[in-house]
């Protein structure tokens, strides 16, 4: 690992500044789980490290689940991975989120990886993470070594010709499928951004992979309140039966009244480019029965637009399964 | 608990009876007229002690060596003031101490050479050497090989011990105090491991992918070797393995391994006792399966699974047994 300065942040505000000024080389700190391992294999180089753990000691709600006036909830951005997957809250509210956090990572990761870490997380593509490969989005320019390379783990829906590198987040794809909001922290200001539009797709410059600035912290993420997400699930399957990324997953919430949909929610994680919601498997569920042959016609639209390449043809229909029983399980 | 200081540069090494007599001595005293290499280190860092002596002889070029005394017994190490940690000390012909190598409880590891004493028996080339050698050797066991290659290149036997600036850091590890001065990339693994010495906490992936190196952060479980040292928040308290068992008498969850056989060649049994102790405390269901997933981020190669599955669960039903958590 190559050497860096460490200090410890005094306030949101000198976190803000010393991110600010530095740009690319300061890199804030708070579980290290995925930063600590992309120094180690020298991915990530910085010259700077801001440790903000202590900022959830003097500002408690920056690590605590609290409860929002309209019936949702604030998830404080240092709050660790597993004491929101078991907070009573989310468990009974938000089943998605909890169990988005409880099939990601292991039991030591969950208690180390933050909320807000956990949407900055790095592609797991073996490409980026070997700095003896080419890979557009560690160094851009230098070519994509998946697209014509061993690309069975890599994105269907997403890519561009300069990167297929799947988004590894399972608690980000339920946060799209609730319409969750990040608040960030940023050299001018404090704003909110949709989760939407927080990832961005590769396009032309796949090191770009938020919409956040040098300096911009998260502070929080919301969840909105929706009282049909007590019906929602997260169905993940990998290539081992625990502690694996996913092959392919789906966060779903279903409003069914009467036998009929009246609103649903479709996110799907391990095949995009980033955390995937499908407006066309929305769309081909609300008004529709809650029935197998409305959930199969949601599934195909879902991955009408997957584009596979060698490798990674059997995501197309482990995909498409994978929703199938997610919105059959939770209509169950 | 009371910690000395560690004897330095220019202190009479205290004498002592050889563990193993040799022919021509039965204690340290003996090798007047000759200079030792002293590897002083505690029964935890007994593999790296034994690498210590053995490398040293083989990176010679034909210069005069000094004898080479490895002493791990506490009594012997509490007089040099080394206790729970490592030394290396060369001791001049007339005992008296020229160079040192320190790391382990409250003790920063240094160097100390005074090269310009004239009092100095040893040739200034003798001695610049063997402290060198006992410099590379040290890193051979703990540095990277870059650095070891570097060593011979750099006439400076800090150099090879130290690169940037420390942070000196203050950690609670089972019970006792640990201070350090840790470069910031230091990770909480290789702190426990090469600077305290202790080597109960294993390197296995060194990515946070085996679980091999699970220590106990205020009794939460995390990843040692994805801690950064100076991250630990001040006044936490950490366990690791070594700090389970109540003297001589093992924790339960230590009993139930063995009872259950649930390890077989125990590289990574420290770090699934650490995992299962925590996993006791955590809301999971009560099924074998839900054991598998508490678990999952334990990796056995030996395929040790059935066994630990049923050690963890005699403990469960056992803290169950008793009553609330």
């Amino acid at each position: 690992m190559i050497d860096f300065t460490y200090r410890r942040a005094a306030s949101v505000d000198d976190a803000v500044r010393s991110g600010a000024g530095a740009a690319q080389q300061t890199r804030f700190i708070a579980g290290g789980t995925n930063l600590v391992d992309l120094m180690k294999l020298d991915v990530e180089r910085p010259a700077a490290i801001v440790d903000i753990n202590v900022l959830g000691a003097t500002d408690r709600s920056l690590a605590a689940v609290s409860d929002l006036p309209d019936g949702g909830l604030r998830l404080g951005a240092l709050a660790r991975m597993s004491d929101v997957a078991w907070d009573a809250r989310v468990k009974e509210r938000y089943p998605v989120v909890s169990q988005s956090l409880l099939l990601a990572a292991s039991g030591q990761l969950r208690n180390m990886a933050t909320l807000a870490g956990n949407i900055m997380q790095r592609t797991r593509c073996p490409y980026f993470r070997d700095v003896a490969m080419a890979c557009n989005k560690r160094e851009p320019g230098s070519g994509c070594s998946a697209i014509l390379g061993i690309n069975r783990t890599h994105a269907v829906l997403g890519g561009s010709d300069k990167c297929i590198a799947v988004h590894p987040s399972d608690f980000a794809v339920a946060l799209v499928a609730l319409d969750a909001t990040v608040h960030v922290h940023g050299p001018s200001g404090a704003r909110a951004i949709p989760i939407a539009k927080f990832h961005l797709l590769p396009g032309q410059h796949p090191e770009r992979e938020t919409v956040l600035q040098p300096g911009d912290l998260i502070t929080a993420i919301d969840l909105p309140a929706l009282p049909f997400a007590r019906r929602s699930l997260y169905l993940k399957v990998r290539d081992r039966a625990s502690y694996a990324f996913a092959l392919a997953s789906a966060a779903v919430a279903l409003d069914v009244q009467g036998g009929t949909i009246r609103a649903a929610r479709v996110a799907l994680g391990g095949i995009g480019t980033k955390p995937w919601r499908s407006a066309a498997a929305e769309h081909a569920l609300v008004g529709r029965p809650a029935s197998a042959a409305t959930f199969r016609a949601a599934s195909q639209a879902a991955l009408a637009d997957a584009r596979p390449l060698r490798d990674n043809r059997f995501k197309v229909p482990l995909a498409r399964r994978t929703l199938e029983r997610a919105l059959a399980e939770v209509t169950a | 608990m009371q910690l000395d200081s560690p004897l330095g540069v220019g202190d009479a090494a205290p004498d002592f009876a050889l563990a193993v007599a040799d022919a021509d001595a039965t204690s340290l005293s003996d090798f007047r007229g000759e200079s030792v290499l002293l590897v002083l280190a505690s029964p935890h860092w007994d593999p790296a002690s034994e690498m210590l002596a053995a490398r040293y002889p083989d990176a010679g070029d034909g210069a005069p060596m000094p004898r080479i005394v490895t002493e791990r017994r506490a009594e012997i190490t509490n007089r040099f003031g080394v206790q729970g940690g490592s030394a290396l000390y060369v001791v001049d012909e007339r005992g008296v101490i020229r160079w040192r190598w320190v790391a382990g409880v409250d003790v920063v590891p240094q160097s100390s050479v005074d090269t310009d004493d004239d009092r100095l028996s040893l040739t200034r080339r003798d001695f610049v050497q063997s402290a060198m050698m006992a410099a590379a050797a040290l890193a051979a066991a703990t540095l990277a090989p870059a650095v070891v290659n570097a060593a011979p290149a750099v006439p400076d036997v800090t150099a090879a011990l130290s690169h940037g600036p420390a942070t000196r850091i203050t950690l609670d590890v089972n019970g006792r105090p640990l201070a350090l001065d840790v470069e910031p990339r230091v990770t909480l693994l290789d702190a426990l491991r090469e600077r305290a010495g202790l080597t109960g906490t294993k390197k296995g992936c060194d990515h946070g992918q085996c679980g091999a190196c699970t220590v106990h952060i205020d009794g939460r479980r995390v990843l040692s070797c994805l801690t950064l040292a100076v991250m630990v928040p001040d006044g936490a308290h950490v366990t690791t393995i070594e700090g389970l068992a109540q003297g001589d008498t093992l924790h339960p969850m230590q009993q139930a391994f063995i009872e259950h056989d649930g390890f077989q060649c125990g590289y990574c049994t420290s770090g699934q006792i650490m995992s299962a102790t925590a996993v006791v405390r955590e809301p999971w269901g009560p099924a074998d399966d839900d054991v598998r997933e508490a678990m999952s981020g334990n990796i056995c190669r030996c395929g040790a699974y059935p066994g630990i599955v049923a050690a963890v669960q005699s403990q469960r039903q056992s803290r169950s047994a008793e009553g609330p958590r």
